[in-house]
């Protein structure tokens, strides 16, 4: 990793119900490379606070209630997901870490050296970049995929109740989609609804 | 021949982590405790009480618990790897049938009074429709307002099918409204601060709302889906393998503890037990209801009688899992898109259940 210095400091957003805790971590960190925001997590507000702050990285205790409403930011697509770390009090957090979607978030022990707590939301923060780049390809790649195999169905279609060749098929489907300024994906779809129903 | 020994040994693991949230429907393991049917079966269980589901999945996954009480979705979307890294699970029993239900904030059920006028106070008699809010969906649309927002207390849960299928049966699509996750003990809160327009919930948190006068409960999940596993108990494939004599034993004494629970006395003592700090930590008055067929409406107003509102235990089923209703989840779990419609239900359950 020979990531260079980010210019900006690190956002971080902390839900600790700890306020002790709190202090002394936000006291360990240097204030020009990061900047702490501090909240107690029973708060429910907590997605506000996300939407408002865009924290790069969020700190949370695991044993938060309000874990669940972080943990939802990966599942729900109305919100953007954030690289999470979890504080722990297990001793031996590799077990856990193994288990964890990659590079969403990471356990780390409570006890962590807190010059060690730099290099960790350093590396959640790049490693979370990178999964969610993957993670994109991923999804555009299926994207792809999947809309070709609509059109691959729609020509076959075509072919069989038209009598088309191939080409002539694949051609009629251009030829509406750009008539009707829509994707080629939407007309196949389209045009394999009125074919099965018609043919029922 | 160690290791053979070892197997053995492992095989009558007698010491156990359970993982609990602290909700009414956990009543079966409080049960077998207090009752001491897992020491009648040779096991010293500790229940660990978890404040997250997330958490309580990562723990189960790590290690540091051998078995959790779930959301019936749950096993199943960690089976798929669904919000964790795929794991083979294993559903060796159902603890819980129903006991959700779902509130509206007071604000927004005047609301509904008012844009149902005919309706007057009839309305809480009987579990309401959905359509009911359908004016008022319409109405923030066209007047460019927020869109009606609501809680559930995880993504893969029973909780947000149900939400998702009372708004569908009266016409409201999820595109509709906003829906948000936040925390059992979060939603009280949440409703009060005016963040949220309803919820669906377990118990005791429908009747703490109530009681406060933040929120009117409109439908049970009783209502809404009739007799669906709620909570299960769920191990990994792997811990089962390692372990069946000991996972035998926990069914046994948990499927008794379901079976104490069937009488309504039983279940006010269990309710004793469960308002403990240790456990549920709530009010008797607020946990009771669920556990006696009571549905709390609103303040003032009388309590419905929902008959199965809570169910530990069905004659025909001895707490097993069923495999069509396995299957009838991760339908549920397709409609809200939570799952790609090519993959073969079938195989899955045959896995898990």
């Amino acid at each position: 990793m020979s990531e260079s210095e980010p210019q900006q400091p690190l956002r971080v957003l902390l839900i600790d119900d700890d306020p002790q805790r709190a202090v002394a971590l936000s006291a360990a960190l240097d204030k020009s490379r990061y900047l702490v925001e501090h909240m107690i997590g029973a708060d429910v507000s907590l997605l506000k606070q996300v939407d408002a702050l865009q924290p790069d990285v969020i700190i949370i205790d695991i044993e938060s209630p309000s874990r669940d409403i972080l943990d939802s930011l990966h599942t729900l697509n109305s919100f953007n997901p954030k690289p999470i770390v979890m504080f722990s009090e297990q001793e031996d957090t590799n077990t856990i870490n193994q288990s964890v979607h990659c590079g969403v978030s990471a356990y780390v022990t409570r006890e962590v050296n807190t010059k060690r707590v730099r290099s960790i939301l350093d590396a959640a923060v790049a490693r979370f970049q990178q999964m969610q780049s993957l993670r994109n390809q991923l999804q555009e790649t299926q994207q792809e995929l999947a809309s070709r195999k609509v059109v691959e169905r729609a020509k076959v279609l075509l072919m069989e109740t038209r009598n088309l060749s191939e080409n002539e098929a694949y051609q009629m489907i251009r030829k509406m989609a750009m008539d009707n300024g829509q994707r080629m994906e939407q007309v196949a779809k389209n045009m394999i609804d009125i074919i099965t129903t018609l043919s029922m | 021949m160690a290791q053979q020994e070892k197997t053995m040994a492992q095989q009558n693991k007698t010491e156990l982590t359970i993982g609990f949230m602290p909700l009414s429907d956990c009543a079966p393991l409080v049960v077998a405790q207090k009752l001491g049917l897992f020491e009648q079966q040779g096991l010293a269980v500790k229940l660990e009480r978890q404040n997250s589901w997330a958490t309580l999945r990562d723990k189960l996954l790590a290690g540091y618990l051998d078995m959790a009480q779930m959301l019936a979705p749950m096993p199943l979307a960690m089976h798929l790897g669904l919000g964790n890294v795929a794991e083979k699970m294993s559903v060796p029993m159902i603890l819980s049938y129903n006991g959700n239900g779902i509130t509206l904030s007071t604000q927004l059920f005047s609301e509904v009074l008012t844009a149902n006028s005919a309706l007057a106070q009839t309305v809480l008699a009987e579990p309401m429709s959905a359509s009911l809010l359908k004016p008022i969906v319409e109405q923030r649309k066209s007047a460019g307002l927020n869109k009606l927002s609501f809680a559930t207390v995880f993504p893969y849960s029973c909780h947000y099918y149900q939400l998702a299928a009372w708004l569908y049966q009266g016409g409201i699509s999820l595109e509709d409204v906003d829906i948000r996750i936040i925390p059992p003990s979060g939603m009280v809160q949440a409703m009060g601060n005016n963040e949220i327009d309803g919820f669906c919930v377990g118990s005791p948190w429908n009747a703490v709302a109530v009681r406060a006068g933040i929120g009117v409960t409109v439908i049970a999940s009783r209502e809404i889906w009739h007799n669906t596993p709620e909570k299960v108990l769920g191990v990994t494939n792997n811990w089962q393998l390692q372990h069946p004599q000991t996972l035998l034993a926990v069914t046994r004494a948990l499927g008794q503890a379901c079976q104490w629970l069937t009488g309504g006395p039983n279940r006010f003592e269990a309710a004793r037990w469960l308002s403990e700090a240790g456990y549920v930590g709530a009010e008797l008055e607020n946990i009771a209801p669920a556990l006696l067929d009571s549905c709390l409406t609103q303040q003032g107003s009388a309590p419905r009688e929902v008959q199965g509102h809570t169910i530990f235990h069905q004659s025909q089923q001895h707490n097993q899992a069923d495999r069509e209703q396995g299957i009838w989840l991760l339908q549920q779990m397709q409609r809200c898109s939570h799952l790609d419609a090519s993959i073969d239900l079938q195989q899955v359950v045959s896995q898990v259940y």
